[in-house]
């Protein structure tokens, strides 16, 4: 997930950066209606020859997993909703969207849950009702529920040889305490392990959280909206209302730093992964936008820091760092990869030093101004195709419902000072609020 | 895709040439160009058809870091910290991928910035500075893959890895593309020069240019790439049989000179077993098959495998069988092509065309519990597909799926480009997508069975396992010992009775075919 949160980052700050020659810097003209029961639909069309992304985003992911031994369900949940409905069996559906040659996938995050489909534009209301009826009618039996908890597990123990996987699992656990933060998305693995015993529970899982209330329709590429529109009322008009949000207990501030450290039972070089306590996404939120900025500038591929350590000193493999939007309180991110395990106190001083720096010394005007031309660029270029576009603005749709945000944060974006990014360091960046851990491998 | 703009191979004016200003030029058939007139983005992919198989013995691995000592270090002109610095405005950049037989130097610019951004290209391409610090960034980062990230975080990568070294050892494809961890220490700044100078050729260049430039971009990239060394070292010939049988889909393949390499025939199941301390077990197998994009039996094996193991989609029929009835990994798929980085990618890689191709499983980790009962399902599967064939419902429906899904296979300019390029390596006339299209509709069930028989047998393939207590599977493998499997919970009738069969399987090891290696031992020399 982290991973994500950084290219997610990327998308937002190319949104932000759009509109510096119009009002809205969305360079598409969108049209977003809710339905009386409460389900969202977003549609863009786009020039995108014969092809149409759809995407169905449920405001569900591991944040909201709050019932103890429950970690890793909003995923695990992703996997049933291929399990059929009696309209349409498992075999069925898989046999039909075969038939159509659709691009179909779905993936889960810690504040969402994605399903989309990329297909030829012919079949978009086969797509519809195919959809449609899942969201609403998912029926599966005890017996491939539980074989579905198999291919979860296989799902953990491909990904887990990565010591990236072990480092985030130990961070966010360090991180947080009551917060559901504190598990990754794919979950802990004994709770992974119990998941085939827990049949009724997903069924509760589906009732509370897969309703028309908690998801949004995103429709990109080629298509007719008011015909679109027609075929979304038809075939989700009777889906019932009825989410019941779940009770996601906030994190107390931290109260000092916390440090821990991970062995990794294979070979790798060490990775120091320095987290600081954030705030949630909010687009009014000056201090919370401009670390955003901050993060680019203070560790991105132009930063003092990178150009010293990874290229001069050549004293880290790399350095990066993740300052993710999300529902509630993420990390702000800093890792590296260090070279020699003796450097590891170095490099992390390094780091430190680098973010007392930003909290008293203004940044350069031409490079945040180099930043914001950037940005626009890369938004420009980034949303190219429908399926690009749709899951580029999933995360927005996700967290608050809709797409204005995008204008709201580019505002503000615009309006980021050196004076305001000092301040975000001055905020942000403190040692209570940090928390730092170090990976090693056990061979050498 | 109906609509795209039709790829047009240059056919590039004498009015072009007359404005130059006299030195080498690169000729017009080095180009592809894809125009896509309302296209805000410029791509380009500037293919040079060198790559590991030209690594010199002792030196593997030399290809991949020459290439990324010209887009990850400096030129002539700037330093890399310069170079990040005026590229990061732009929001543009540009990479090196080698494989086997290609190094591609792709990038891509909005057209307002072309006039900052293509000077740095061009310096990457001509101009690089090798310097020694950028030289040991280079070895510090391949080293790193192949001593950690290789062997140890991530074993579907370390399995196939194991296999294609396998198949082809000895040849140029004997080593993969990162090399061996004694001969990049041994790389030196004259190692990465003397390289360049040899394969960074106008004989060795395809220029693939894309989206929404100006024609005199073109007359730029001619005049300035044609200050490259004109040796020429690619050798232009046929080898598409669509061409001989007359149907005129085949032009002149842009293929290195280099033999090809040919794998060592395999006895039987040649197995290499990894040991390591692996949670679970990775399982890639497969051998060599003398078919390639372009000629008819491709499309109709294409067919078969698509059914048989379609890359990461739920209509493959081993992920059916292994995960979606026995919940015993997270997918299982099938290849007729080389695909590095599958865990990554939804859709085929471009530009890494391989003039000799395998056919592949990958079973991705099971538990090693299960390990005996997975491998003995896949190969079952196999065989009946090469027995039986393809029924005509399965025929119908999977020819049906490919002819839409292949429109999923490049949606961006870039990605058309990518297909474009290997187009011209593959000698394809046109468009190999388009073809794909055009195949499904006359490709008849006899066509995709007789394809089967052709180019697929059961019995002789190279196995690569990476797996915990390799010596106990080996004795299981070799007594060929039942396989019972047991599930926590239940499963029905037909699976439980498909497990008896498949558990008793017969796969038959010799003992002298299986050979146990250590994880640290991999990669090494």
């Amino acid at each position: 997930m982290k991973l994500f949160t950084v290219s997610i980052f990327i998308l937002f700050i190319l949104i932000a950066g759009s509109t510096a020659m119009s009002e809205s810097i969305f360079p598409y003209t969108y049209r977003a209606e809710r339905l009386p029961n409460g389900l969202t639909v977003i549609m863009i069309p786009m020039e995108s020859p014969g092809l149409v992304a759809y995407y169905s985003v449920v405001r569900t992911g591991s944040r909201d997993e709050v019932e103890a031994g429950k970690s890793g369900f909003a995923h695990f949940f992703e996997h049933m909703m291929f399990r059929g409905t009696k309209k349409y069996p498992a075999q069925v559906y898989d046999s039909l969207v075969t038939t159509i040659g659709a691009n179909a996938n779905a993936y889960t995050t810690d504040d969402y849950t994605a399903y989309h489909l990329n297909f030829a534009k012919e079949d978009l209301e086969k797509v519809i009702d195919l959809e449609s009826d899942r969201f609403q009618n998912l029926d599966y039996e005890k017996a491939p529920f539980q074989t579905e908890a198999g291919a979860v597990y296989g799902e953990y123990r491909k990904s887990i040889t990565s010591p990236f996987a072990l480092l985030n699992e130990k961070m966010q656990d360090l991180a947080y305490d009551v917060h559901t933060y504190k598990h990754t998305t794919i979950g802990f693995e004994a709770d992974i392990k119990a998941m085939p015993e827990a049949y009724e529970y997903s069924k509760s899982f589906f009732h509370r959280f897969y309703r028309p209330d908690n998801v949004v329709i995103i429709v990109t590429g080629d298509f007719n909206p008011d015909a679109t529109m027609g075929l979304i009322r038809k075939y989700y008009g009777s889906w019932q209302k009825g989410y019941v949000p779940p009770q996601v207990v906030p994190e107390p501030p931290q109260k000092g730093e916390r440090t821990a450290e991970v062995s990794y039972p294979g070979r790798t070089l060490p990775i120091i992964d320095i987290g600081y306590k954030g705030d949630a996404f909010d687009p009014d939120n000056t201090g919370y936008v401009a670390a955003l900025v901050l993060g680019d500038l203070a560790f991105g591929e132009t930063s003092d820091l990178y150009k010293k350590l990874y290229v001069k000193e050549q004293k880290v493999e790399f350095i990066a760092s993740s300052i993710p939007m999300n529902r509630d309180v993420p990390l702000f991110e800093i890792y590296s990869m260090v070279k020699k395990p003796e450097d590891i106190g170095y490099v992390r001083d390094e780091v430190n030093k680098t973010l007392e720096e930003y909290k008293t010394k203004p940044v350069d005007v031409q490079r945040l101004k180099d930043m914001k031309k950037r940005q626009k660029y890369s938004f420009l270029m980034g949303l190219d195709t429908p399926d690009h576009l749709a899951g580029g603005v999933a995360r927005f749709v996700a967290m608050t419902g809709g797409l204005d945000v995008i204008d709201r944060l580019y505002s503000k974006f615009e309006t980021i000072t050196p004076q305001d990014i000092m301040a975000a360091a001055q905020k942000y960046f403190t040692p209570e609020r940090r928390s730092i851990v170090v990976l090693k491998g056990a061979k050498q | 895709m109906k609509t795209a703009p039709l790829l047009i191979v240059c056919s590039l004016l004498a009015l072009a040439s007359s404005t130059l200003l006299g030195g080498p030029t690169v000729s017009d058939d080095s180009f592809v160009l894809l125009p896509v007139t309302n296209d805000p983005t410029i791509s380009f992919r500037v293919v040079f058809l060198v790559g590991s198989q030209n690594d010199p013995a002792g030196k593997e691995g030399l290809a991949g870091v020459t290439a990324s000592m010209l887009t990850d270090a400096a030129t002539q002109r700037n330093s890399y910290e310069q170079i990040l610095d005026k590229l990061y405005p732009l929001a543009a950049s540009y990479s090196a991928s080698t494989t086997a037989e290609m190094t591609v130097i792709s990038g891509r610019t909005h057209k307002d910035n072309l006039k900052d951004y293509y000077p740095l290209l061009m310096d990457a391409i001509l101009r690089p500075a090798f310097k020694q610090d950028d030289l040991d960034r280079m070895k510090s980062q391949t080293l790193n893959y192949l001593e950690n990230t290789l062997r140890y975080a991530s074993d579907e990568e370390l399995g196939k890895a194991v296999l294609y070294t396998k198949l082809f050892a000895g040849t140029g494809y004997g080593h993969i593309t990162s090399g061996l961890a004694q001969s990049v220490r041994s790389i030196t700044l004259d190692d990465v020069q003397s390289f360049y100078k040899k394969f960074y050729t106008t004989g060795a260049l395809l220029v693939g240019v894309g989206g929404g430039y100006d024609p005199s971009l073109i007359d730029d990239l001619k005049r300035d790439l044609g200050g490259l060394p004109g040796a020429p070292s690619v050798k232009v010939h046929n080898h598409n049989d669509l061409n001989a049988s007359g149907t005129g889909t085949s032009t002149a393949a842009r293929q290195s000179d280099t033999p090809i390499p040919k794998a060592i025939p395999l006895n039987g199941f040649e197995v290499t077993m990894v040991e390591k301390d692996a949670p679970a077990t990775a399982i890639s197998m497969g051998f060599p098959i003398d078919v390639l994009r372009g000629t008819k039996d491709w499309y109709a094996l294409a067919i078969a495998n698509s059914w048989l193991g379609e890359h990461r989609n739920s209509s493959s029929h081993l992920y059916q069988v292994i995960r979606e009835e026995r919940g015993l990994n997270y997918g299982d798929y099938s290849y007729i092509e080389y695909y590095p980085g599958g865990g990554g990618f939804t859709v085929p890689p471009q530009n890494v065309a391989r003039r000799q191709q395998i056919f592949e499983i990958w079973i991705r980790p099971v538990p090693n519990e299960t390990r005996h009962f997975a491998l003995r399902a896949a190969l079952r599967e196999f065989q009946k597909l090469v027995t039986n064939g393809l029924t005509e419902d399965e025929f119908r429906l999977t020819r049906e799926f490919l002819s839409k899904y292949v429109l999923h296979y490049a949606p961006t300019t870039m990605q058309r480009l990518g297909y474009a390029l290997d187009d011209r390596f593959y000698g394809i006339k046109g468009s190999h997508l388009e073809m794909f299209r055009e195949m499904m509709k006359s490709l008849t069930l006899e066509d995709v069975n007789a394809a089967i028989k052709k180019h697929w047998q059961y019995g002789k393939m190279a196995i690569a396992v990476v797996t915990k207590d390799a010596n106990a599977f080996k004795d299981a493998l070799v007594s060929d010992a039942p396989s019972p499997i047991t599930y926590k919970t239940p499963k029905p009738e037909s699976v439980v009775n498909e497990d008896k069969e498949i558990s008793v399987f017969p796969v038959k090891v010799k003992a002298g075919d299986v050979k146990v290696v250590k994880v640290e031992e991999l990669f090494e020399k």
